[in-house]
């Protein structure tokens, strides 16, 4: 068990090395605007990726924990939340900073409402409110029983945004009407650095959710068994 | 016809007990006049607040529409939280599992706390037509947006309800937990409540509006009587 991760582990780490060099040190095509910018491409997007399954990750463990009431679910649902929420963060911070230095360059804008930009918000709160609500309990049993049902009530109202909120206002982000994310445009060295970034990051969450649930499982037996 | 009896006889056992929780709740209610007193209060005062606030100035349509709802919002979050916390209080929680069903008795509770937040929103939309000069061109969009904004608030208070009062450490959770997850209501109730207050409202102009409210109304009813029994038989 603790072998084959290492190995993974191992794996992992000179994956991303390598796919860091590529990232800086391929020649891209030069765009006007995007220009170097496009780099990005390698760690943005993968990112939000990541945060996506590992959303998917705590919601399954959440569904589990009350089908079978099982402490590891719980711990599952919970750290993967935390590791979704951690490259949220990183996915937001990155996508503000590209944004500011294309397409609000010359201006003071930091934060416009983009339709993703606000679902990715919304979804960072509803996982502030789930640790916020874990922390309001004592006793283990109810508090994972009553965090997985909120995961899960909250989480049914996510999907709404992607109905409403480009209605609300048009988006300048790819992927919305008329602009395409990724076509055929997009030139061969990219897609040779981005697919193996995705590869990689979503390693990346592998590797750090599956140390922090050891770690959480470490904890549990140690509060439950205080000699030890 | 035996089977088809004994199911007609079921949804009347249901809906009896749910009628029953429903029942007990008004009563309890009005002897106290608690909830209903403090949500009037706060409307008003926050009302006040706001007229205060905006000083002579008259509010434009956009602004009036985005003040109702966080008024509404707001007294929902401050007034909804109680009503499974009071059962916990007084120790009538297990009397209530013993002799009723889960699902009776959220839809007893989440039917109590329809009525709660539609005298809200209704008293609101009164003291804004007199206070703030609001003046409504489209009736008819108006009272479908505040009524599936109603049954949308009261589903999502309904159950967060349910979960706050298993918490040991209460303070102000329920704002915290609600607000996040009702961006879609909010979003959609507020560009309703403009478009229906402002001139040429038409109902095909605010169709997509309806359209996400009615879904969000849906799948948190949906999703509260699905994990409902899970916060219950604790």
């Amino acid at each position: 068990m603790n072998r084959r991760y290492t190995i993974i582990r191992n794996v992992v780490f000179a994956w991303m090395t390598l796919m860091i060099l590529a990232a800086f040190l391929l020649n891209i095509p030069r765009i006007n605007i995007l220009e170097h910018t496009a780099r990005n491409l390698y760690f943005h997007v993968p990112m939000w990726f990541t945060m996506m399954a590992a959303v998917l990750v705590s919601a399954w463990h959440s569904v589990r924990h009350l089908q079978t009431g099982s402490v590891e679910s719980d711990i599952r649902a919970l750290q993967s939340a935390r590791v979704a929420t951690l490259f949220g963060l990183l996915g937001l911070a990155t996508g503000i900073l590209w944004s500011k230095f294309t397409w609000y360059v010359g201006t003071d804008v930091w934060w416009n409402f983009d339709p993703r930009q606000t679902m990715a918000a919304v979804q960072l709160l509803i996982y502030g409110a789930y640790f916020v609500l874990r922390s309001s309990f004592d006793e283990p049993v109810r508090r994972g029983r009553i965090a997985a049902v909120y995961n899960l009530f909250a989480m049914v109202t996510v999907p709404f945004l992607l109905y409403i909120l480009p209605r609300q206002q048009a988006s300048l982000h790819p992927g919305a009407d008329g602009n395409p994310a990724f076509d055929e445009i997009t030139h061969p060295v990219m897609r040779f650095v981005f697919y193996p970034a995705v590869v990689g990051f979503i390693g990346l969450f592998w590797v750090l959710y599956t140390q922090r649930v050891r770690m959480a499982r470490i904890q549990n037996r140690l509060t439950a068994n205080p000699e030890l | 016809m035996t089977t088809r009896a004994h199911r007609s006889s079921a949804v009347a056992d249901w809906l009896h007990g749910a009628r029953a929780v429903l029942m007990k709740e008004l009563r309890l209610e009005w002897r106290s006049r608690h909830a209903i007193n403090l949500l009037l209060m706060f409307v008003l005062s926050s009302l006040l607040l706001v007229v205060f606030a905006l000083g002579s100035d008259p509010a434009e349509p956009p602004l009036q529409a985005a003040l109702l709802w966080i008024v509404i919002v707001f007294s929902a979050a401050v007034g909804l939280g109680r009503s499974f916390l009071a059962e916990e209080e007084q120790g009538t929680m297990l009397l209530l599992q013993v002799n009723v069903p889960g699902s009776q008795v959220l839809a007893g509770k989440l039917a109590f706390n329809v009525l709660l937040i539609a005298s809200v929103i209704g008293v609101s939309v009164l003291a804004f037509m007199g206070l703030l000069g609001m003046q409504v061109h489209h009736g008819g969009l108006l009272v479908a947006t505040l009524g599936l904004g109603t049954l949308g608030l009261a589903g999502a208070t309904t159950l967060l309800g349910a979960l706050i009062a298993k918490a040991s450490a209460r303070g102000p959770l329920l704002p915290v937990l609600l607000f996040p997850m009702l961006s879609p209501l909010f979003l959609s109730a507020v560009r309703a409540t403009r478009a229906a207050l402002g001139e040429g409202a038409t109902w095909a102009g605010s169709a997509s509006e309806l359209t996400a409210l009615v879904g969000f109304a849906g799948a948190v009813n949906t999703a509260a009587f699905l994990l409902f029994e899970y916060v219950w038989t604790d």
